[in-house]
């Protein structure tokens, strides 16, 4: 497995940020890594359509969410030294499956060997209706390490 | 007021059968004719919805009592009769609407959606434990949903018309009732299973054939969003289905105050992790206070309780652990 061949699983919360802090201080300097921010955001609401709005307007208004999170995430990286060329990113919609299925797709297809996610740290009955990404990864990822920051 | 014609427009045998129902024979006004229901507001008890040759007399509407308010008439679902052939069937419209529903201190945004209801009726024609229609378009392109009533009862009614005490129903009837909601429970199994959510479980939303016994789900057009756990929901109101089962009823501080048989030295029992895990004043564990209740079902009970530490995260695990409960329970 190519544990140095990264993913940073990113949105716009301040864990996900605390996780690009994280890989930042620990990989500064290093040029053996590859890193890839990956942003996965979930289907439309079912509701999406019936405002006259397309599929590929609710992608273009999603990408563009992202790149602004991807921005914020390769000033980070760059402040702790990581050089520009080992940086993917990486926005995708998460089609017919959860985020975290989304995420473990992109890892088992392009062979990452290690995922970074923030924790938000929820309650339960919070976890059971809403889901909780990182304990996702955590259950169903396999052969992969898997750094949760919270 | 949406646009509509005289039943003299109808096929003479058609308008012939309108004017002779007993209905429209006790209308002060004429029947109108509607082939586009989008403005359904208009449309009336006694008028005829024709979509794609078909006639459909309005007899009655359906009523549904919810979030506290009994007997609400739902415009958009009639019942109707089909003019040709005198069966009597339930017409759904089109009605879109986005509301949320406050579960506990989560709110979860809901949508009521014709075309998820026709997409599931659709996948499960033929299947026992569904309720069944076929899809009809209007002139307007509407989907107008047919639907044959299912000949029987809703369970919350089936479970309250058992005169037995909790013992003797738990040991007598539940065994069956059990078996039946687990094929009921693989059903919905096999709507997520195509990517499909019931959307709105609930006892009432179950309906046991007169005759069969068999459990069929009704109501299909509820959708909600939940990207990261789509089934939760549906999961969730499972066990809420099964708790009351379980326990002929469902119960609260109160409820056990007010029975003279469980009390105060009950109550004194239940601790915090015995509440459910969303509804906080609903008691899950339900063998404190039916002790005979067997600790492999009252396990899965304790499943949606805030004292859980794992979440059944498909149908088919409660299914599994319910079939090894019920095992138990009928030896």
């Amino acid at each position: 497995m190519e544990w140095k061949k990264i993913i940073i699983a990113i949105d716009d919360s301040p864990r996900s940020f605390n996780a690009v802090e994280y890989v930042g201080s620990l990989l500064g300097q290093r040029e053996d890594v590859v890193l890839c921010l990956l942003h996965i955001y979930p289907e439309p609401p079912p509701d999406y359509y019936r405002s006259g709005a397309s599929l590929d307007d609710y992608r273009k208004e999603q990408e563009q969410k992202a790149r602004r999170l991807f921005d914020r995430a390769e000033a980070i990286l760059s402040r702790h030294g990581v050089a520009a060329a080992v940086i993917t990113s990486r926005c995708l919609m998460a089609d017919h499956k959860s985020i975290s299925a989304a995420i473990l797709d992109m890892q088992v297809r392009e062979h990452f060997g290690t995922i970074v996610v923030g924790k938000r740290g929820i309650p339960k009955a919070e976890e059971f209706l809403f889901g909780s990404i990182s304990n996702a990864l955590v259950h169903t990822g396999k052969d992969i390490a898997v750094w949760v920051i919270g | 007021m949406g646009k509509y014609t005289e039943i003299s427009s109808l096929p003479d045998a058609i308008a012939r059968n309108v004017k002779e129902h007993r209905v429209t024979r006790s209308l002060r006004r004429a029947p109108r004719v509607y082939t586009d229901t989008t403005d359904f507001t208009s449309i009336d008890y006694g008028d005829i919805i024709q979509v794609e040759d078909r006639y459909f007399l309005i007899t009655a509407y359906t009523k549904e009592g919810r979030f506290g308010v009994d007997d609400q008439v739902k415009q958009w679902v009639p019942k109707v009769e089909d003019l040709a052939s005198g069966v009597p069937y339930i017409v759904k419209l089109v009605f879109h609407e986005t509301f949320d529903i406050h579960l506990g201190q989560f709110i979860i945004p809901c949508y009521r959606s014709p075309e998820k209801e026709a997409r599931v009726l659709e996948l499960v024609q033929g299947r026992p434990h569904f309720m069944q229609g076929e899809i009809l378009l209007d002139t307007a392109g509407n989907l107008v949903r047919v639907i044959t009533p299912v000949n029987g009862n809703r369970l919350d009614k089936v479970i309250q018309r058992s005169e037995r005490a909790h013992e003797a129903y738990f040991f007598e009837e539940l065994p069956d009732i059990l078996a039946r909601f687990l094929d009921a429970m693989q059903a919905i199994s096999f709507l997520h299973a195509h990517g499909f959510r019931h959307g709105d479980i609930r006892r009432d939303h179950v309906f046991v054939d007169r005759y069969t016994g068999v459990f069929h789900w009704i109501d299909f057009d509820y959708d909600f969003y939940l990207p990261e756990k789509p089934f939760a929901l549906d999961l969730l109101e499972l066990g809420n289905i099964l708790i009351y089962l379980t326990g002929k009823g469902d119960y609260n501080p109160r409820e056990l105050l007010a029975d003279p048989k469980l009390g105060d030295t009950v109550l004194q029992t239940i601790a915090p992790s015995d509440f459910s895990l969303i509804a906080q004043n609903r008691i899950v564990n339900l063998r404190k206070i039916f002790p005979y209740i067997p600790e492999k079902l009252n396990n899965i009970l304790l499943h949606f309780s805030l004292g859980t530490e794992v979440f059944y995260e498909t149908v088919e695990e409660i299914h599994h652990d319910l079939s090894d409960a019920l095992h138990e329970l009928s030896r």
